[in-house]
């Protein structure tokens, strides 16, 4: 290859990143701008990318005073002068991500405690219905949500936990926790019996063997379940609409479809919510970055 | 090292810990309070005019000392959520319903008839005849009207008159006229918006669009006429499928696009004429929500060859559940809840008025016509005689039926199929028909 040729490949290289970075980036560039467009300003043509009048008023109505008894002297109204296409909910997305925060996170806890003895018990320890066991959990998410939501509520309702943060934990632990055992087990397989072996001939319990000699190998594949639990936990919807319906108990994606079932709708304001909402992820993506990819494609190639 | 572990943290203690961690993990929402702790009137709704319900709400409770819990959940996933609810036998007292969901919900003896509550039925004189009939089946009443309103035909009057036009269309025809004039001087690529998303909108356009070509789907008896050629339907579907092919008004994206897309291409200044509830009028007028502010104003629905004016009206209600009923405390309770909400609190129709100024949604109480304070604020962004016009011509959608969910799938998909192109009109109705006829007799 030439030194023209050469040029030319990473010039080529170079273009083709900026179009796919531009492809990727331009809708959550446009989710950022018209956050704090006003709302005529959002239909324009062409689109302003940059806004012309920024309003930080979306934002400012999401960190309102909490909630209060509304009477017909302080309630928002629908009139433009008094901002009141902002729908009044606007107060209870704070909340409810608080709410959904509490969940994804009580969800990675009690996920790890209970998928990585599991997936290292079904990995390194040959019990009678090792094989059955792994593929029962794994049959157990064939069934379509939907077909679980009537039997779960029947289910939570007995707990007396409608309404209640505890029923979103329990639902999402029944639905992540076989993902993350097979994730887990894929993992545990692709590392050698001889290091389960060996620390075993050191005096190591199975306790000590899974903490001291797996999980520290394991963090990759960690990392990948934790944010598979915690975003399924952050993002589910269906199950949250069931099982919640005060702002003491639902979630962030419940809130922000409630804005769009509004008389008035702000496109500009649900973006807001979606800023919002798209920040917990993102950090965590960029705290486990490194650990991302090989997390994911752990187990997947045995050598 | 393994046995400094072993004695710091073994298998029991590993146990212990993991119990804590759980103690730990869901004790921030242990403290949370249950829902049903105390025994209020239970109330469901989907989260539209929060505020106002909730101002209703609280001065509900300060007059009659009785406590309502008040609950919400959004609009599309709202029928799905109550049927849980109800097989699920979760506690339900009021709840707004759809006249699309009435026959399922009466059928499955989740809702109960309000005709042997005269306190309710005293307001059916001041209510259009349309939405009292919405909220009937096999005769009896079920609920009191909390929201009514229709499908409106809107136009850009800027638009028109720099197209030279000086008359909004009367008929179908002159609409397709009037698009070819504006497209021609370059005002709208597609000066027509229709919403022809599958989504639970969708039969509200195509109601006005059969009813205004004259046409029905379904006949009192119960009997499909769609598929007739002689009926409105056809003519209806066949004025889109040209507007879409032929003569280029109308997007071929129109089957993408939901009815909330449709308001705010319409409100970006995109089109000349659009399909929209008559209640976005408000939205499409307001500066500060739309780029047409000022310029949009309501016309009677074009009439197609053999129709008429008419359009598809609709009506949201407050329904009483069985379980309700079947107390009498928690009845009479709930009762009074439905009446200050449907009908008088304090002598006036308090609560449609608030929603009406509030946020413009429209009420089928007809002296709320004759309200000063409510014609002063809707003459600022609308036309008061127009919207009583037209309400007049409304009519009740025709296949409300307890299989209607399941036909409204296959119409969609039938009707969609003809305007890309992939059916042609007779086969999309005979399907839509057939699956209607076919679903009415396993009933």
């Amino acid at each position: 290859m030439t030194a023209l040729e050469r040029a030319g490949h990473r010039v080529f290289l170079a273009a083709a990143s900026v179009v796919f970075l531009a492809y990727v980036l331009a809708p959550v560039a446009w989710l950022a701008s018209s956050s704090v467009q006003q709302e005529a300003e959002i239909t324009s043509r062409p689109p302003h990318w940059i806004p012309q009048r920024p309003t930080p008023e979306n934002f400012a109505a999401i960190f309102e005073a909490k909630e209060k008894q509304v009477t017909y002297e302080n309630r928002r109204q629908g009139d433009p002068a008094t901002g009141g296409y902002i729908p009044s909910t606007a107060r209870n997305l704070m909340p409810a991500m608080w709410n959904s925060l509490i969940v994804a996170v009580a969800v990675v806890v009690l996920n790890l405690l209970v998928s990585v003895p599991a997936a290292y018990a079904m990995a390194k320890i040959r019990f009678i219905g090792r094989s059955a066991s792994i593929y029962f959990m794994l049959i157990t998410r064939v069934i379509p949500d939907i077909a679980l939501v009537v039997p779960f509520f029947l289910f939570i309702r007995k707990l007396g936990l409608l309404d209640h943060l505890g029923s979103l934990v329990i639902t999402y632990l029944a639905i992540t926790v076989p993902f993350s055992v097979f994730i887990l087990v894929s993992y545990f397989e692709s590392l050698p019996d001889e290091l389960d072996k060996a620390a075993r001939i050191d005096g190591c319990s199975r306790l000590q063997t899974l903490l001291l000699v797996y999980v520290p190998l394991a963090v990759p594949s960690l990392v990948a379940v934790i944010l598979f639990t915690f975003l399924t936990s952050w993002n589910e919807f269906l199950l949250a609409l069931m099982f919640t319906q005060t702002p003491a108990s639902q979630t962030m994606p419940i809130v922000v479809a409630s804005f769009a079932s509004d008389f008035t709708i702000s496109f500009s304001f649900i973006n807001a919510a979606g800023v919002l909402a798209v920040v917990p992820p993102v950090v965590l993506a960029i705290a486990f970055e490194r650990y991302i990819v090989s997390g994911l494609t752990a187990g997947a190639v045995k050598g | 090292m393994t046995q400094q572990f072993d004695r710091r943290f073994g298998r029991r203690d590993f146990i212990k810990a993991s119990a804590a961690a759980a103690l730990a993990g869901s004790g921030p929402f242990l403290g949370l309070r249950h829902a049903h702790a105390a025994d209020p009137i239970q109330f469901f709704c989907w989260s539209a005019g929060v505020d106002q319900v909730k101002s209703h709400v609280s001065a509900f409770e300060a007059k009659t000392g009785l406590k309502v819990a008040y609950n919400n959940a959004p609009w599309a996933q709202y029928r799905d959520t109550l049927v849980t609810k109800f097989v699920g036998k979760a506690p339900l007292d009021v709840l707004w319903v759809s006249d699309s969901w009435l026959p399922e919900w009466a059928e499955a003896g989740w809702l109960a008839p309000i005709d042997g509550y005269k306190e309710l039925t005293q307001y059916n004189a001041d209510v259009d005849d349309f939405s009292t009939k919405s909220m009937l089946w096999k005769g009896k009443q079920y609920g009191l009207t909390y929201y009514t309103d229709y499908m409106a035909f809107f136009y850009d009057a800027e638009k028109l008159q720099k197209a030279g036009i000086k008359t909004p269309p009367k008929t179908w025809d002159e609409v397709t006229q009037q698009s070819l004039q504006i497209k021609k001087a370059g005002l709208a690529e597609y000066p027509m918006m229709l919403s022809m998303a599958r989504e639970s909108w969708l039969i509200e356009f195509l109601s006005a669009m059969v009813f205004s070509h004259g046409g029905r789907f379904v006949e009192d008896s119960g009997a499909a006429v769609m598929q007739d050629r002689s009926k409105g339907a056809h003519a209806a579907l066949n004025w889109i499928v040209d507007a879409v092919n032929k003569h280029k008004i109308v997007s071929p994206a129109c089957v993408e696009i939901g009815e909330l897309n449709g308001l705010k291409a319409f409100s970006s200044g995109n089109h000349a004429f659009a399909l929209l509830g008559r209640y976005r009028v408000r939205t499409l007028n307001d500066p500060k929500q739309s780029q047409i502010a000022g310029r949009v104003k309501q016309g009677l629905m074009p009439a197609g060859p053999k129709g008429s004016n008419a359009t598809v009206g609709w009506n949201r209600f407050y329904g009483l559940t069985t379980q309700a009923a079947a107390n009498k405390e928690k009845a009479v309770n709930a009762v009074k809840l439905i009446e200050w909400f449907g009908g008088k609190a304090e002598g006036k129709y308090a609560f449609q008025k608030l929603m009406f100024m509030d946020v413009g949604s429209g009420f089928a109480v007809k002296p709320l016509f004759k309200d000063q304070e409510i014609i002063k604020a809707y003459q600022s962004y609308s036309d008061m005689a127009m919207y009583e016009k037209q309400q007049a011509l409304a009519k009740k959608k025709d296949v409300v039926s307890p299989w209607f969910g399941e036909w409204d799938e296959a119409n969609g998909t039938a009707w969609q199929a003809a305007i890309v192109g992939k059916s042609s009109v007779d086969d999309a109705l005979k399907r839509s028909a057939d699956t209607w006829n076919k679903l009415r007799k396993q009933a």
